[in-house]
């Protein structure tokens, strides 16, 4: 059960537009970036938001795919233009994108979901594994003060980090902008290949360790997206650290607008028990203490 | 202009194009995205007497051309509904359709007549074929209990009664006629079909529940199949459901002897879908030089 008008998570923000390709590029090993034009989603979009996109009039794939929008490019004059999104190419869809040419069109809609709040605070740490580190550089932008998005305020962090994961170094993609953006960054990978032979939440560990040293636990905030076995592994790092964590959850969607109830997760009620929350529009993002891990 | 609107018994549409029951929420989500006050009628998702939190994930799986889905009736009761989405749904200009499923007749009825005396309830529509929800009797696949539950729900409700009803039998036009003897206002056809996927490689089903119902335009062919052996066999009128997401979709249901259509799954993937196939609407009538809606309902010419 979930009661959309316990709250107001509706996608109001939303908008339905065509979209055209100006920009398809591998970013990083089967990684790639899509600039799509679509003023009324750039204007709007916060970070940790992501859209639905479809090839309109295909039948298979058929259903959109989420994905977290990864950047806002603007025009020449200044307005907030087209999105970026980052895609790892995996199965139909993505396969599709990936041999999208420039100037074809998509169906797009969006933004979505309620994204990072911009609560201030010293130290931020976004925790990403896989392709989990696609909403984190306009985090990281809007959090030092690069980029407005939105109607939000900027500079609301006075130092980021990024705890990194991927299989192998190949797959770590975006490195570049986050290091343009300021970002400290703590890689690791599977196989060592590049930064640390270690897992997430080993590194993130460490990183907490090191802030804690000069920092206050209230004044750190933990943002992770990633795999589900990771967030959960982090979520309980941060907590044993007295850290205030967030994850964001990567559910099956199909509308990503709150109409179908398919991307449900089982969260906590305030009184003990727990109810399935809708993560397009309740979400993705939520306390991870509020998480029933399955 | 061509006249958009259709009568099914007591019913009135102001045109046939309609969103299906558990495809749009409750209609508010949309509020952003369509002019919900255009549609022919909404028919928000179907509502129980007590709460039910759903099945477990996953819920939705894509499969070629399709959706299968087991959400299992996730939603908060009749008195949530009235309470909290009635209010909003019942201001929208158009009718408001209201999908109720029961384990027992009793439940059906009690529904049935305690939603239809609420204001702004155009009709109420019997869900009597969701393959999520176990228990009770079915409705859906035994012609004389579908019978007694249309009629039983028909004599306590004030408002119009649509029968819901699902593939998933051997012969439709029995379960059909069984709803028009009851008194159903107009049959709805179809509700999805049960089905499965797989993944061989952890070996387990992707659907949290195992099976659920296939929709989308795989589903298309045996929708339009079941509305023209519906129309042979009985006048009740008909809503077509299955697969619906272009205007070329809307004609053939028509033809085949739909009054109206409800649009499905196209709603999550294209969600405005509904309104521009009411704008393609008139296009279409014109190329049949049909001033009506109602000129083409039926139109099918079988091979002698
Ligand atoms: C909020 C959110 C943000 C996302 N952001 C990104 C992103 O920035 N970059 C990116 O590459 N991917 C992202 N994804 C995943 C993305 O939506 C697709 O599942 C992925 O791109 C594969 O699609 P495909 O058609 O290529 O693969 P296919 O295997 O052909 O299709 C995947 C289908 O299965 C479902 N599915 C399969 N696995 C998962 C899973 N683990 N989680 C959810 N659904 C699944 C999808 O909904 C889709 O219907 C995000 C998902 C969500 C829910
Ligand atoms: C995710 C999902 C949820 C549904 N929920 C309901 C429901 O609550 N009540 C109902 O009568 N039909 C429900 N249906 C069935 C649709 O209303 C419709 O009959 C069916 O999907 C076939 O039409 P389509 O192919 O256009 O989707 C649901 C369908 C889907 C895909
Ligand atoms: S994806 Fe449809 S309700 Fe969330």
């Amino acid at each position: 059960m979930s009661n959309p008008l316990q709250a107001a998570y509706y996608a109001d923000d939303a908008q339905q537009v065509d979209a055209k390709i100006t920009e398809n590029r591998l970013l990083a090993r089967e990684t790639f970036l899509v600039r799509l034009v679509a003023p009324e989603i750039a204007s709007r979009v916060v970070p940790g938001q992501f859209v639905m996109i479809r090839i309109h009039g295909l039948d298979d794939p058929l259903i959109g795919r989420a994905l977290a929008v990864y950047d806002v490019h603007s025009g020449a004059a200044g307005e907030p233009e087209a999105i970026d999104l980052v895609y790892i190419r995996k199965g139909k869809l993505t396969r599709y994108l990936a041999g999208a040419a420039v100037g074809s069109v998509v169906t797009v809609w969006g933004p979505l979901g309620n994204g990072f709040a911009p609560d201030p605070c010293e130290h931020l740490i976004m925790v990403a594994g896989g392709i989990g580190q696609t909403p984190f550089v306009a985090v990281a932008k809007e959090a030092l003060g690069h980029q407005r998005f939105g109607q939000r305020q900027t500079g609301w962090a006075k130092r980021v980090s990024l705890v990194y994961g991927a299989r192998s170094a190949d797959l770590l993609a975006g490195l570049d902008d986050f290091a343009a953006a300021g970002v400290d960054l703590q890689l690791c990978t599977d196989d060592g290949t590049r930064g640390r032979k270690a897992l997430v939440p080993t590194v993130l560990e460490e990183v907490l360790q090191q802030s804690l040293q000069n920092t206050s636990a209230a004044a750190i905030r933990v943002l992770c997206c990633g795999p589900e076995i990771m967030m959960e592994k982090a979520s309980e790092v941060a907590a044993a650290c007295g850290v205030r964590c967030e994850v964001s959850m990567e559910t099956p969607m199909a509308c990503g607008i709150g109409i179908c109830f398919s991307c449900v997760a089982k969260v906590r009620q305030s009184d003990g028990d727990w109810d399935y929350k809708r993560t397009c529009v309740e979400g993705p993002v939520f306390p991870a203490e509020k998480l029933c891990w399955e | 202009m061509a006249s958009l609107s259709v009568s099914l018994n007591r019913l009135q549409l102001k045109n046939p194009i309609l969103v299906a029951s558990g495809t749009f929420g409750y209609a508010r989500e949309m509020e952003g995205i369509v002019d919900c006050a255009r549609l022919g009628g909404i028919l928000p998702k179907t509502i129980t007497a007590e709460p039910r939190e759903g099945n477990a994930p996953w819920r939705t799986v894509e499969v070629s051309a399709g959706l299968l889905n087991s959400i299992g009736l996730d939603n908060d009761g009749v008195d949530a509904f009235i309470a909290h989405h009635l209010p909003y749904l019942s201001q929208v200009e158009t009718a408001i359709i209201v999908s109720v499923a029961g384990r027992t007749e009793a439940e059906y009825v009690a529904l049935s007549q305690r939603i239809g005396e609420c204001q702004g309830v155009a009709a109420v529509e019997l869900n009597l074929s969701c393959p999520n929800v176990s228990g009770g009797v079915d409705f859906g696949t035994d012609a004389e209990a579908c019978r007694r539950v249309v009629a039983a729900a028909r004599a306590a409700c004030p408002v119009p009664i649509l029968a819901k009803l699902t593939p998933n039998v051997t012969r439709i036009t029995e379960v059909a006629a069984a709803a028009a003897d009851g008194g159903a206002d107009a049959v709805c056809l179809i509700n999805t079909l049960l089905g499965m996927a797989v993944d061989w490689r952890q070996q387990r089903p992707l659907l949290g529940n195992v099976m659920g119902g296939l929709s989308g335009p795989a589903i298309k062919p045996v929708a339009l199949r079941c509305v023209h052996q519906v129309r042979c066999a009985t006048d009740v009128p008909i809503i077509g459901i299955g697969g619906i997401a272009t205007i070329d979709d809307v004609m053939e249901f028509l033809v085949a002897g739909a009054s109206a259509v409800q649009i499905g799954t196209a709603n999550y993937y294209d969600p405005q879908v509904s309104t521009r196939l009411i704008d393609q609407l008139p296009g279409a009538l014109a190329e049949l030089r049909a001033d009506s809606v109602e000129q083409v309902v039926g139109s099918l010419q079988l091979p002698r």
